[in-house]
Parts: C-alpha cells; sequence; structure tokens
C-alpha cells in the first residue's frame, strides 16, 4: 500500500513515516503542499495522510484541489486545530477523516486501515480467498491452518492483487506499490516476487496476464 | 468621614448661597424699616410740637397734667385681632414744656421734674435732638414760635425695641423660613434627577467583566457626562483589543506546544515498536530532540509573558561590542555547524541604554535566526554604527532571506515563512522585536549581504555623552 504523508514538521514526519512503515505501508513523505500536489498528479496513492498547516499551499486548499480533480482516495487529515469547527471544516472540504495533534501513532495506523478497508469495500480487517486468511493488521498470512513467512515486498505484491481481485495489475503498478520516492527499482524483482508467492502460498492463486501483468481472479 | 457626595455637597451650596442671599435682603430690609420708623416717630414728635405751639396757657396746664400717650396703635379693638407684632407692651406718655420767650416756664408736664429735666436749657434751634434723662434716652424736639416768641420742646421715650419694625422683619422672615426646607426638598430631588445619568452609567459599568466589554451605552447622555462615557469606551476597546491579543496568543501558544508533544508522542512510539536497535535509537534521540523543543518554546513563552507584564526594565549604559562578542562565542559552535563565517564590525565603543541580558538574548536570538535560515559556507556580519544620533546595531545573512510578502509578518508571533526548513517556533523576531520596544529601539527588516539573505537593524536612542569620538569613526574587525 502506497501511502502518501504530507507534514512539514520533521520531527513529527521522520515519526509517523516510521511508523506508517514499521505497518507495512509504502509511504512517500511530502514537506510542503506543493511538493504534495505534484506527487498526487504523478503517482496513485492508496491513502493520503494530510498535515493542514503546510508552507506554500496549504492542506485545505490541496484538499479542495484533490477532489476538484476527481480523486477520490481516502484522505485523513491531521492537525493541531482541532476545534469542531475546523473538523467540521476539514470533513466537509473533502477529509474522510481527522485526527487531532497531539495524537496515538496506533490510533493513526488503525485509522488509515480502516480508511483503506472501506475504500477497498471491506468490514473486517482480516482477507479471505480460498483457503488464504491475510490479516493487514498483524501482517499474516495462513493458507489453511498454517503459517506463512512473508517478505515486506512480498506481502506488498500480494496485498495490492488481493485489493485489487479481478483486476489485473501491471508490472509498474505492482511497482508503484512497493517503492517509495528514495528506493531504488530492482529490474525483475516482480517477477521474483510472484515466483516466491507461487511457491509459498500455491501455483494456482496468482495467474500472469499475457503482456500486461498478473491477476487474482474475483472469489 | 463623610464620604465626599456631589448632591449633599451641590444641595448645602445651593442652600448656603440662598441663605446668604435672604440674610442680606432681610438685614438691608430691617435696616430701611429701622429708618423709616425713626423718620416717622420724628415727624410725629414735630407734628405734636407744632400742635402745642397753638395751644393756650390753660389748655397747655390742663394737657400737662394729663397724658399723652404715643402708643402706635389704638388702645382697645378685639383682643387677637392685632396680635401684637407692632403693639407697644408698655404705655408710653410723652412729656412737655412750653416756655416764654425771656425763659419763663410756661406750662410743662410735672414728670419732668422728676426726670431732672424741668430746668434744662432750650436749645437755640429747632430741632430734634436725642438725650438721657433717668437712665433712659428720650427722643426730643424742640420749637422755637418766632412769631410768639414761645419754644416747645417734646420728649419721648425711645422705643428701645422698635417693635414696629421687629414685626416687619419678621414678617419678612417667617415665610422664607418656612420656604427654606421646601427649596432644601426640591433641591435635593433635582439634582438627584440631574445626577440620574452617573447612576445609570455606573451601573452599566458594574455589568461589565472580561467577557462582556462591549461599549457602554446609556441613551443621550448630557454633555457633561458624555466625556465621561467616551473615556470608559476608549478604556473598553483597548482592553478589549488586549484581551483579544491575550486569548489569540494562548491559543497560538496551546497549538505551537502540541507541535513538538506530537513528535515527541509518535517518536515515543516507534521506538516502543521498532525491532531494530539502530533504528530505535534514532527514535529515542529524536524524543530528546522533540523535549528540547518543548523546553525552548516554553522557554521563549515565558520570556514573552514576562516582558509583556513588566512595562519597562531598568537600563544602564552598555557596550554593545561586548554583548554581540559574548553572543557570537555562544552561537560560534552552531555556525561552524553549517561552516558559517560570523564578523563582528563597527564602532567597539558603541554604547546604548540597556538591560545586559535582555540584550543578550535580543542577539542571541538575531543570531540563531541568521544561522538557521543562513546558508552553508555563508556569512553572518554583526555591524555597528552611528548615524542621526542613534546607534545602530545590524545583523545581516546572505542566505536565501525572506519573500518581500513575508517580510511584514516577520515579527508577528508563531510566523515562520513559507518554504522554512528549520525547525522553530516563530517566536525568535517576536521577542527581539518585544525586547527592543523596551528600549525604545525601532526594528527594520531589509536585505542582507550583496542583495541576498535578511538584515534586521535595530536603532537605539544614543547615549548622551561629552567628549565621544567623531561619530562614524568605525573601526573593522574580524571575529
Amino acid at each position: 500500500m502506497r501511502v502518501l504523508f504530507v507534514e512539514d514538521d520533521d520531527l513529527i514526519g521522520c515519526g509517523v513515516e516510521a511508523g506508517l512503515r514499521q505497518a507495512g505501508f509504502t509511504v512517500d513523505w511530502a514537506r510542503d503542499g506543493h511538493e504534495a500536489g505534484l506527487a498526487l498528479t504523478t503517482t496513485t496513492y492508496a491513502l493520503v495522510v494530510l498535515d493542514l498547516g503546510l508552507p506554500r499551499v496549504s492542506g485545505m486548499d490541496l484538499l479542495k484541489r484533490l477532489r476538484d480533480a476527481g480523486k477520490d482516495v481516502p484522505v485523513l487529515v491531521l492537525t493541531a486545530r482541532g476545534t469542531v469547527l475546523d473538523r467540521v471544516g476539514g470533513l466537509e472540504a473533502g477529509a474522510d477523516d481527522y485526527l487531532g495533534k497531539p495524537f496515538d501513532l496506533t490510533e493513526l495506523i488503525a485509522r488509515c486501515r480502516a480508511l483503506l478497508r472501506r475504500a477497498q469495500g471491506r468490514s473486517v480487517e482480516p482477507i479471505r480467498y480460498q483457503d488464504l486468511t491475510v490479516n493487514p493488521a498483524a501482517q499474516t498470512v495462513d493458507v489453511g491452518d498454517t503459517r506463512v513467512s512473508l517478505t515486506s515486498r512480498e506481502w506488498a505484491v500480494l496485498m495490492q492483487l488481493l485489493t485489487h481481485q479481478g483486476i489485473p495489475q501491471s508490472r509498474s503498478s505492482l511497482e508503484e506499490s512497493l517503492y517509495g520516492w528514495q528506493q531504488e527499482i530492482e529490474s525483475n524483482t516482480i517477477e521474483v516476487h510472484v515466483s516466491n508467492l507461487r511457491k509459498k502460498l500455491g501455483a494456482r492463486l496468482i495467474r500472469t496476464v499475457r503482456n500486461i501483468g498478473y491477476v487474482v481472479e474475483k472469489a | 468621614m463623610i464620604s465626599a457626595s456631589i448632591r449633599r455637597r451641590l444641595v448645602l451650596l445651593v442652600l448656603a448661597s440662598i441663605v446668604l442671599i435672604w440674610g442680606i435682603a432681610w438685614i438691608s430690609s430691617y435696616r430701611q424699616a429701622e429708618r423709616e420708623v425713626g423718620e416717622w416717630e420724628q415727624a410725629r414728635l414735630a407734628e405734636l410740637a407744632q400742635i402745642l405751639a397753638l395751644l393756650d396757657q390753660r389748655n397747655l396746664t390742663t394737657l400737662a397734667n394729663a397724658r399723652i400717650d404715643v402708643r402706635e396703635e389704638e388702645k382697645g379693638g378685639e383682643p387677637g385681632a392685632n396680635d401684637g407684632d407692632d403693639d407697644d407692651a408698655l404705655p408710653r406718655d410723652a412729656l412737655f414744656q412750653v416756655r416764654s420767650a425771656n425763659g419763663d416756664v410756661l406750662a410743662g408736664s410735672p414728670q419732668l421734674r422728676a426726670l431732672h429735666a424741668w430746668d434744662l436749657p432750650m436749645p437755640p434751634a429747632s430741632g430734634s435732638r436725642d438725650m438721657t434723662l433717668g437712665g433712659q434716652i428720650w427722643h426730643t424736639f424742640t420749637l422755637r414760635d418766632t412769631a410768639l416768641g414761645q419754644t416747645v420742646r417734646v420728649f419721648e421715650p425711645a422705643n428701645t425695641r422698635s417693635d414696629l419694625v421687629s414685626g416687619v422683619a419678621s414678617r419678612i422672615a417667617r415665610p422664607t423660613l418656612l420656604a427654606l426646607p421646601v427649596l432644601a426638598l426640591l433641591v435635593w430631588l433635582s439634582i438627584g434627577w440631574s445626577l440620574a445619568p452617573l447612576k445609570t452609567l455606573s451601573g452599566e459599568i458594574r455589568v461589565r467583566g472580561i467577557n462582556r466589554l462591549e461599549a457602554v451605552d446609556i441613551g443621550r447622555a448630557p454633555t457633561e457626562v458624555r466625556p465621561l462615557v467616551d473615556a470608559i469606551n476608549l478604556v473598553l476597546s483597548r482592553l478589549r483589543h488586549s484581551i483579544e491579543r491575550e486569548r489569540a496568543f494562548t491559543a497560538d501558544a496551546a497549538h505551537e506546544l502540541k507541535t513538538p508533544l506530537a513528535a515527541i508522542k509518535v517518536q515515543a512510539q516507534v521506538a516502543l515498536a521498532e525491532p531494530d536497535a539502530a533504528l530505535r535509537q534514532l527514535a529515542i534521540e529524536r524524543v530528546v530532540q522533540g523535549v528540547d523543543r518543548g523546553a525552548r518554546l516554553s522557554e521563549q513563552l515565558l520570556l514573552l509573558a514576562r516582558l509583556d507584564t513588566h512595562e519597562r526594565t531598568s537600563t544602564a549604559r552598555l557596550n554593545l561590542a561586548e554583548v554581540a562578542r559574548d553572543a557570537l562565542l555562544a552561537n560560534q559552535r552552531n555556525a561552524e555547524q553549517k561552516t558559517i563565517h560570523m564578523r563582528l564590525t563597527g564602532d567597539p565603543r558603541s554604547e546604548i541604554n540597556a538591560e545586559p541580558v535582555l540584550t543578550g538574548i535580543m542577539l542571541d536570538n538575531l543570531l540563531d535566526n541568521a544561522i538557521k535560515y543562513g546558508r552553508e559556507y555563508g556569512t553572518i556580519e554583526v555591524g555597528m554604527q552611528h548615524a542621526n544620533g542613534r546607534v545602530q546595531l545590524i545583523v545581516r545573512d546572505d542566505g536565501p532571506g525572506v519573500a518581500p510578502d513575508d517580510l511584514a509578518h516577520l515579527t508577528n508571533r508563531f510566523f515562520r515563512a513559507t518554504g522554512t526548513q528549520a525547525s522553530g517556533s516563530g517566536l525568535g523576531l517576536s521577542i527581539v522585536a518585544r525586547i527592543a520596544e523596551h528600549f525604545d529601539a525601532n526594528l527594520q527588516v531589509g536585505t542582507g549581504i550583496g542583495g541576498r539573505g535578511l538584515a534586521v537593524e535595530l536603532s537605539f536612542p544614543a547615549c548622551v555623552e561629552a567628549g565621544r569620538a567623531v561619530p562614524g569613526a568605525s573601526v573593522r574587525r574580524a571575529l
């Protein structure tokens, strides 16, 4: 899951970035509204975590621009101005959720997961697919009763395919969900991760779509 | 002690004035009446003397042995009908003596002998005269009848207490004395009524509180009360603004304190969940950084609060260069981390009237800002110079500077220029501005070294001093 995190404060920023990474997200950290706006036009994100008090372009302006452009990516707003009026204003401008500073990192992550779940049309956390049980919160995968251990990259590829069942995912969109800005993309890695997943979870789970990419068929 | 009351004072003053005027009028009326009564009595005595002059010897003798009552009212009538304002208490008998041209007594009241006035020589001319006979004052009137050669003298005991006059006086005084309490009441009520706007005003002010500071409106205030209402409204509006400013500051301060707190919490939670020892260590170090930032912020807030409560600070003559040198030394390490070269230029003897600790804080903040927002391998210059009778302290850098739109807001509390990466509370320059105000210094911002960066210029009033070196003579020195 690739998340755009927009925050101008260094200390909060690197903390939340680390927290989101720990929770298994791929994080892009933008430090001002302008940078965030650029990122949103070039990359598809599963979720945006947005601080409102930003230099250059304010968080609220960014949010309005995003919604005006017709993008319905879930947005969680972070702000120190936590009055009811601020919250209502934020939600009406198109935010999906609101969290006041100082916030609890575990709560932030739980709210991010809830937003992603809703966006993916699920109401419970574990994703069940045939004999597979995937728990994004605990980052565990079970085949039948057997716990299978996955690397973070394999995990990310599996999540991307499972949350887009029936929709073939191109190699580039899989790569996008896998690598943040600072990370060097290795060639052939997607094939390697898919072949590992097939070994661990069964050869029939992921189907290759010729000239496009991979798909997990609708259950 | 009786508290001062405008109403009581006015009533007393008005009544005292009335009593005074009435008293003067009464006394002058009394005098007038007394004089008129005296003249009238004298005229009556002269008439009596003329009648006597016409009487013959026989009639005079008869009359001398009778009594001539000269009381001013007729005896008799209804008792109480004239209840005696001007009644004489006792009968008053007029006495007389008639003498021939050669001085023989033709007739005379026998009582004159008892008063030893029988043989009194006649005055040479006609006229009235007062004399003392038997311990009493008598009015006399002498008439020389040149045709008959007779001299008539009439004696009347002086009315010691002029009952007529006192009657007139009391008749004038009584209604005015009765009117006085009524007048007092009317004056008291009308003054009370006139002072009612003051009462309304005090009622209006009493309900004012921290949360109710809107302007006082008491309808159509009288001219005398209007300036008071205006002055109160002015104070109220100033108070309102200052409270609004305080509240905004508190809200901003709370908001600013939340940021380091949020950072500390997030970093602590990252550290708790991080399995990698090195990353955990890093997160814990960041917790410490966050605490430092919060502590610095609260120190700055406390400093601002202290500056706001103390209107004036005691100042002394201070060598600006020494304070600047200390501040440069204190910030040396931070500057070296960014490889920034700092130098001190200008007159090393520049002196200002200020307080050393606050001046130090001011310079610290300016240097801290210059280092934070200056560029790596850059230069920071602290300059001192004399111009137009003022001492100028200029801190300049050659960093990216501040957008022209932002310059005006630099000294606003919590303002941080857009696009700033360095951590800061946005309080530094507002602290500098506030301290500068304490020392009557002006703060100006402009462009820094070589048309780049930021320059903050503080202009202090120069110390008055005799025998100073030529102003503007500058000694360059590098630190």
